[in-house]
């Protein structure tokens, strides 16, 4: 029993994890249909740049999200301008989506390689004294850093609630999503609208890293890991169905667990794979219903 | 290619060149080794690019299928079975793989189908690296026997064989099916095309030759430090690397990127090493979008201003 | 207001609009029509900005249109009513409203434009939290013109608005645009299907054919003339006649 308890409280510290990593990825799929294969690459290096953070100056990894948040914000903005955007004068969305995967898979070596070069191909991560300690509640060991990661995550989403829910930039993406010529009529600027929703998608990517190096590790091609988990709840989740992410990030953290507890360590991502594919045969559209984003 | 006598013409004498030649000149052993891997390219982007290029399904975890050839073929010829046999079955478990996995991933659409793939090549690739994990190599008999022609001419046979096969089926009634699909499915569907049959037998044939692209690439090796890393994405990365840069739904555009890309890597990795790697992902984005036909867009320009046939044109 | 010159526009390779002139004064109605396809959503969308005139200039209170994106032409102050609505069909009514005034100057006065808009169209202000996507055809009209005039626009363009609507949703939203034109002196430029009803509203007319202008002219002289009518347009107004 204790060993049950243990194991779902672990597959919902993993999940809300799962779910973080997924935000970046389903936005910018959901906003302009893009597929940005590069997305672990993204975690990657919000995990370095983090990293460098404590390892310089000793800041707090969790301290240093807001930073990580500025700097791949402007990534983020760097490689809208300079690699999707032109996507956007393609015909038809199929092309889009197929080219955008085509450009980001090739971002994804140069950025692995440029980042072997700089940190060298050694993993890394963050050992800081709350690295490796648990709380005790009810029972079951909770680690720390998988207890700040759940928080980051639910923090970030609702955030991320909020802003397409309440502010007038969300309502722009929404309206931009919907029918982006529709947008511009309305006085929407929708190509800065999807520069910024790049950025934010980029950053988000960033905070999953800073979350990833310290509960886990990383080095310049783990990237290919955590794109596979991203694109496992996307699919859960359902197409465009953003606030779905995190409670597929959850389903999946526990699925996972219990599937670990019977087959073992070393092929949980096989278990992930399985997974994978049976919703893919069974329930393509995801598990969550497309829900209308009424905010009321 | 139309059957223009002028091409035919020219293709002989470049086969014949590839045939002749090493007999007579001595190229030296990095130079064939070099020579190899071209083939290796060759057949690998051709075949990627007949599931690609020719039916428009991006597959981003090719690698699956040429390490599949890989590993089985080195399997089955340390084990006694003679390399063409050992070949045929990799290139064969490869596209029992493919369709294993194509049928319940094949209904997908273009993005998620392409999510599938690299899931697929990233989970064989621990598998493998868990069922071997330390290194692979053949008995020291083998090595003794080297010989680096047979080597030579069974890649460059299975090239021209690729080419060929990828010929045939483009031209035929199947190829017209294939290219209706890349270019709308849905249209394609309403004209009575079995969509699902046609993607389906283009994944099978072309999983078949990466896998056979596997065994070239097995019978020059004996030593594997780690065999899981013949599925890494690099292997996906550089054939599509060369079909787009080449330029994809062409027949020549595989082999011009191919050989551009092993000329650019030789020079390059005198001077960086490794990262050549990042000027190829920094090219194949403007290739991506301002010049999606790549080096043969460029040929047919240069032949439309010279008031020629262009290249797409004869296809 | 707006003055376009010998405005030619293509759909790709296809041209669409042939060396267009036409004016819209400051106030009035004016109405596009002609057979379907002659170009005059064409007219429309070439205004607002969707769609790039090859040759000719568009001229707006002194300020060139042709070069600038449609949503800088919202800024300047023309908003349009699109064909087939073009409603966010996942946002709420109120929403769909406020996204209506997403430039600067309209976003100020946001609250007080909802109020407006919730007067001439009460309907909206029942179906408020509603979901867009669920709405009837005629509601969906009224949140589509209510959504454009959100914008604060000089200049009004609706394109086909009464395109499968029941006469007294139509009726309705007629005295509304007359209404608005009247108080608020908002200039409305409109292309409709439907001859009869474009030809009671407006104060002038362009007949539309193949991308040209054939005819332009006071619609009470062109209701008059019912050998023209009926060349261009097919139809008989003897009886409908003031």
């Amino acid at each position: 029993m204790e060993m049950f308890t243990q194991t779902i409280a672990y597959g919902i510290l993993v999940g809300a994890m799962y779910g973080l990593i997924t935000l970046g990825l389903g936005l910018l799929m959901g906003v302009m249909k893009f597929l940005n294969v590069a997305h672990g690459t993204f975690i990657v290096l919000g995990g370095y740049v983090s990293y460098w953070l404590f390892t310089r100056y000793g800041l707090n990894p969790y301290l240093s999200i807001p930073l990580v948040i500025v700097v791949m914000f402007l990534i983020g903005l760097v490689v809208y301008k300079v690699t999707l955007s032109p996507l956007l004068k393609l015909p038809s969305v199929g092309n889009r989506l197929n080219s955008s995967m085509l450009i980001t898979f090739g971002i994804i070596y140069v950025m692995d390689n440029l980042m072997t070069i700089f940190w060298k191909p050694d993993v890394r991560s963050i050992v800081a004294p709350f690295t490796g300690r648990s709380l005790e509640f009810l029972g079951t060991k909770l680690s720390i850093t998988g207890l700040c990661g759940f928080a980051v995550a639910i923090v970030v989403a609702v955030a991320l609630y909020f802003v397409l829910g309440r502010t007038q930039f969300g309502k722009h993406v929404r309206a931009a999503t919907q029918d982006a010529e529709a947008a511009s009529l309305c006085g929407i600027n929708v190509h800065r609208t999807y520069l910024i929703s790049s950025g934010i998608a980029i950053a988000l990517a960033g905070v999953a890293g800073v979350i990833i190096v310290s509960s886990y590790s990383i080095s310049p091609n783990s990237g290919l890991r955590w794109l596979l988990v991203a694109f496992v709840v996307m699919i859960l989740a359902g197409e465009g169905n953003i606030h779905a992410i995190v409670p597929a990030g959850l389903v999946l953290g526990l699925l996972e667990a219990v599937g670990v507890f019977i087959v073992g360590a070393p092929y949980r991502q096989v278990v992930a794979l399985v997974i994978f594919i049976v919703i893919l045969i069974f329930k393509p559209q995801g598990l969550f219903r497309k829900r209308r984003l009424t905010y009321g | 290619m139309r059957s223009h006598p002028g091409s035919i013409l020219g293709l002989a004498v470049i086969a014949a060149c590839f045939i002749v030649l090493p007999l007579i000149v001595d190229f030296g052993s990095s130079t064939m080794n070099i020579l190899i891997l071209l083939f290796v390219y060759v057949i690998l982007s051709q075949s990627w690019n007949l599931l690609g290029g020719y039916t428009g399904q991006i597959n981003l975890g090719f690698a699956a299928y040429f390490g599949c050839g890989v590993l089985l073929t080195h399997l089955l010829w340390k084990s006694g079975v003679p390399i063409y046999f050992a070949l045929v079955a990799g290139g064969l478990s490869a596209a029992l793989l493919a369709g294993v996995i194509g049928l319940p991933t094949l209904h997908l659409r273009g993005a998620y189908f392409a999510i599938g793939t690299i899931a697929l090549a990233e989970a064989l690739r621990i598998v493998v690296g868990n069922v071997f994990p330390s290194s692979l190599s053949l008995p020291g008999s083998y090595a003794s026997n080297f010989n680096v022609f047979p080597r030579y001419y069974l890649g460059f046979g299975i090239a021209v064989l690729a080419m060929v096969s990828v010929y045939l089926l483009v031209k035929s009634k199947f190829g017209l099916a294939m290219v209706c699909v890349r270019d709308d499915e849905e249209a394609a569907q309403v004209t009575g095309i079995n969509t699902f049959k046609t993607k389906f037998i283009a994944l099978l044939i072309s999983a078949f030759l990466a896998g056979l692209a596997g065994g070239v690439y097995s019978f020059n090796r004996f030593y594997f430090h780690h065999i899981s890393a013949v599925f890494e994405p690099t292997w996906t990365f550089e054939p599509l690397m060369a079909v787009i840069i080449g330029g994809s739904g062409t027949l020549i555009g595989p082999v011009i990127g191919s050989i551009f890309l092993i000329v650019l890597s030789e020079i390059f990795v005198q001077i960086m090493g490794e990262a050549h790697l990042i000027v190829f992902g920094v090219l194949l984005i403007p290739v991506v979008l301002y010049s999606p036909s790549g080096l043969v867009g460029w040929i047919d320009w240069l032949r439309k201003v010279m008031g020629g046939l262009t290249v797409k044109d004869e296809q | 207001m707006l003055e376009a010159s010998n405005v030619s526009a293509f759909y790709g390779d296809i041209q669409a609009l042939w060396n267009i002139s036409l004016a819209i004064h400051g106030g009035e109605i004016v109405t596009f029509i002609g057979s379907n396809g002659a170009g005059k959503s064409t007219i429309m969308k070439t205004i607002a900005g969707l769609v790039k005139p090859k040759g000719g200039n568009i001229v707006f209170e002194g300020i060139r249109l042709d070069r600038l994106p449609a949503h800088k032409i919202v800024e300047l102050g023309i908003s349009m009513v699109p064909e087939g609505r073009r409603l966010f069909p996942e946002m709420t009514v109120l929403e769909n409203l406020e996204v209506g005034a997403s430039t600067r100057a309209a976003s100020r006065l946001r609250y007080s434009n909802v109020n407006w808009i919730h007067e001439l169209f009460p309907i909206l202000k029942e179906r408020s939290k509603q979901v867009a996507g669920t709405l009837s055809g005629g509601e969906q009209q009224m949140l589509a013109i209510g959504r454009a005039l959100m914008a604060q626009p000089k200049l009004l363009l609706i394109d086909e608005m009464s395109l499968g609507l029941s006469p007294i949703v139509v009726e309705r939203i007629l005295q509304v645009i007359q209404e608005v034109n009247r108080t608020k002196k908002l200039t409305i430029a409109l292309v409709e299907q439907d001859v009869g009803i474009a030809l009671s509203v407006a104060d002038r007319g362009y007949i539309i054919e193949h991308g040209r202008i054939v005819v332009e002219g006071d619609t009470k002289l062109l209701q008059g003339d019912g050998r023209l009518m009926e060349a261009y347009l097919g139809v008989d107004l003897k009886g409908k006649a003031e």
